[in-house]
């Protein structure tokens, strides 16, 4: 146990993996000596701030009281929580006392109808868009990526310098529309959260309720929810393949990519599941009528055979990915980057290892840890190969029985996922069987406090193709 | 030659004769005109699942172009405007800006039921709640979302109109 681990561990037990600590203690966690915990999430709201935090690959929240509507910010030790002060900033009016960064607005933009919206006590809205910093932009829709995120650069002689991120007009309001609903009533608008994650997040959803209620789902509900996953995984990542590509003019892996793609979401139509396996995840378990084990080999069958080709293809053209929009190691193991892009900076992170129940002897990728496009788009197929091993692994076996406990029940949980875009979190506060409080964490958030080292020298013109290797979903980062 | 077909491409070369093999053909007869009817597609705030399946459609596993359409990347040369998503407040000015840029005899066309009146997203602090907060909307595709065949199906619909 660390140092900060058993700081955290000295508040108040609220939950499995949840401690309040007084302001007393938040400050001292906050200065404790020894390594810093790799931060996953941070998020504010009126009455509580939160951090969480990996202890090894084991989730550790914990929680201190906002007081006069201020606390002490977790960025003064933890830099990745300045996005989720922004936010919290934004949202409740909630001030972080000795924040990193200039605390600009993450999602108000100056167009909504308040400001604070989601604050006892509501502002007037201050009328008008706010005018972005900075000498050139790159519109949202001008980013190639599919949702509206807004970008404002400083630069100097042709080359980046500064990069600011505006995520306004991707935000919803999902979390405020899920308070007071249950669960299950909630669970439509959580599979729509972003298209990057139609599986990955009500899955995460899913998991948090189920440990909220100290239920544990059975063997077979667990290998469907694998089984789902991975086909989602492998349509995101030629997703994600086919944008790079074309960011380098490599059209013909990019159609090869459009059309394996294209044939996983026909062989999930055929089995009678809607193509981007929108709705198939439920709190409980998973819709009427899916038939998993023609769907998993159906699409099986579908991506085997054009596995060679992709390899092929990703051989000719990686020369022009080689050093192209670097994650430096250092930076992705400081602001916990997840998925693909942080495996591809040397970060070994995948939470599908902590699953009960994973066949690990599928997960074999190792690929290259230079954190360069070249590095993420092979760490993709390699993973896509994995995937597919995984679902021979998982119909060799499925519904195999294992010892994992259920989970006591304490109304609250959290949820985990390795989706496609990294890790996705939820956690969820239950009260007489409905939504209390929330929290979603998109693995894109750990992305945006990189961004910026990442496109530093580059010409603004290149930075579509660098979002596009990186694979952020704008609808999932602001909700 | 047969047995060249069955084994994976072991060359660009085979590659390149699988994706012509593969290349997809419009199924149904598409009226002739002087020039392919220009789409800008944009993304106002939803899940983005609806635009993820239009970059499907105008990608090469769905014979677009041959249906007489193209997307286009400037609103200058578009025809139709194809806005998915809720509309939020903040993409309002957004929509307007590309709107203004595209010339006379533009037709804006919502696909997804979020763009048309918000879908899961109704109007709230941060949403208009689609488009038909902004103007009446004449022209729209249902679905949530709709498939690329699906899409590509209307459009030649409302091409006929």
């Amino acid at each position: 146990m660390t140092g900060m681990g058993r700081l955290i561990r000295g508040g108040e037990r609220l939950a499995l993996s949840h401690y309040r600590l007084e302001a007393a203690q938040w400050a001292e966690m906050l200065s404790a000596p020894g390594p810093t915990l790799p931060l996953v999430s941070c998020w504010v709201d009126e009455r509580s701030a939160s951090v969480l935090v990996l202890e090894g690959d084991r989730p550790l929240l914990a929680s201190t009281p906002v007081e006069d509507r201020r606390y002490l910010a977790p960025s003064s030790r933890f830099p990745g929580a300045e996005w989720g002060e922004r936010v919290g900033y934004d949202l409740y009016g909630v001030e972080a006392m000795e924040a990193r960064g200039n605390g600009a607005p993450a999602l108000d933009e100056g167009g909504w109808t308040s400001t604070w919206p989601l604050s006892g006590q509501p502002a007037p809205a201050a009328g008008g868009l706010r005018p972005l910093a900075g000498s050139h932009l790159l519109r949202p829709e001008q980013t190639g990526l599919s949702g509206p995120l807004e970008f404002s650069f400083e630069v100097h002689r042709g080359a980046i310098r500064t990069v600011e991120i505006c995520a306004g007009g991707a935000h919803r309001g999902v979390v405020s529309r899920l308070l007071g609903k249950t669960p299950e009533e909630a669970m439509p608008l959580v599979s729509r959260m972003t298209a990057g994650g139609f599986v990955a997040h009500p899955l995460a959803f899913a998991r948090a309720v189920a440990q909220a209620r100290g239920l544990l789902p059975g063997p077979g509900i667990r290998d469907v929810w694998m089984i789902l996953l991975e086909i989602e995984r492998m349509s995101i990542h030629l997703l994600d393949m086919a944008r790079t590509a074309r960011g380098v003019d490599a059209q013909l892996l990019a159609t090869h990519c459009d059309h394996a793609r294209e044939a996983i979401a026909r062989a999930c139509s055929e089995q009678g599941v809607s193509r981007r396996l929108m709705d198939m995840v439920t709190c409980d378990g998973f819709c009427d009528g899916l038939e998993i084990v023609p769907l998993a080999q159906a699409v099986h069958a579908t991506m085997q055979p054009r596995l060679a080709a992709l390899e092929e293809l990703q051989r000719v053209f990686a020369p022009r990915l080689k050093g192209f929009a670097v994650l430096d190691t250092r930076l992705a193991a400081r602001f916990a980057v997840g998925g693909v892009t942080g495996r591809a900076s040397g970060r070994g992170t995948d939470m599908r290892r902590r699953e009960a129940g994973m066949r690990l002897e599928a997960l074999r990728t190792t690929g290259s840890s230079q954190g360069d496009a070249r590095a993420r788009d092979g760490l993709r197929l390699s993973e896509i190969r994995d995937s597919l091993r995984l679902l021979e692994r998982i119909l060799g076996s499925i519904g195999l029985d294992d010892d994992e406990p259920a989970p006591d029940r304490t109304g609250e949980g959290i949820g985990v996922v390795e989706g496609a875009r990294g890790d996705v979190w939820y956690w969820v506060r239950l009260k007489d069987g409905r939504i209390e409080n929330l929290h979603v964490r998109d693995p894109g958030v750990s992305l945006i406090p990189v961004l910026e080292s990442m496109l530093r020298g580059y010409p603004v013109s290149r930075v579509p193709a660098a979002l596009g290797s990186i694979g952020l979903s704008p609808s999932g980062i602001a909700q | 030659m047969k047995g060249l077909r069955r084994a994976a491409p072991l060359s660009v070369v085979y590659a390149f004769m699988d994706a012509v093999r593969w290349r997809p053909h419009a199924e149904s007869a598409t009226p002739r005109r002087d020039r392919p009817i220009g789409l800008y597609v944009l993304e106002a705030g939803g899940c983005e699942g609806c635009f993820m399946e239009i970059e499907s459609l105008a990608g090469s596993a769905f014979a677009l172009e041959q249906a007489g359409f193209v997307c286009v990347s400037d609103p200058e040369d578009a025809d139709w405007l194809l806005l998915t998503g809720a509309v939020t407040r903040v993409c309002a000015e957004m929509v307007d800006r590309v709107w203004r840029a595209m010339p006379p005899g533009r037709s804006l066309i919502a696909v997804g039921a979020c763009a048309v009146d918000g879908g899961p997203f109704p109007a709230g602090y941060a949403t208009l709640g689609g488009l038909q907060a902004l103007t009446p909307v004449r022209r729209s595709i249902p679905g949530c979302p709709p498939s690329p065949q699906d899409i590509l199906d209307a459009l030649q619909e409302l091409a006929r109109l």
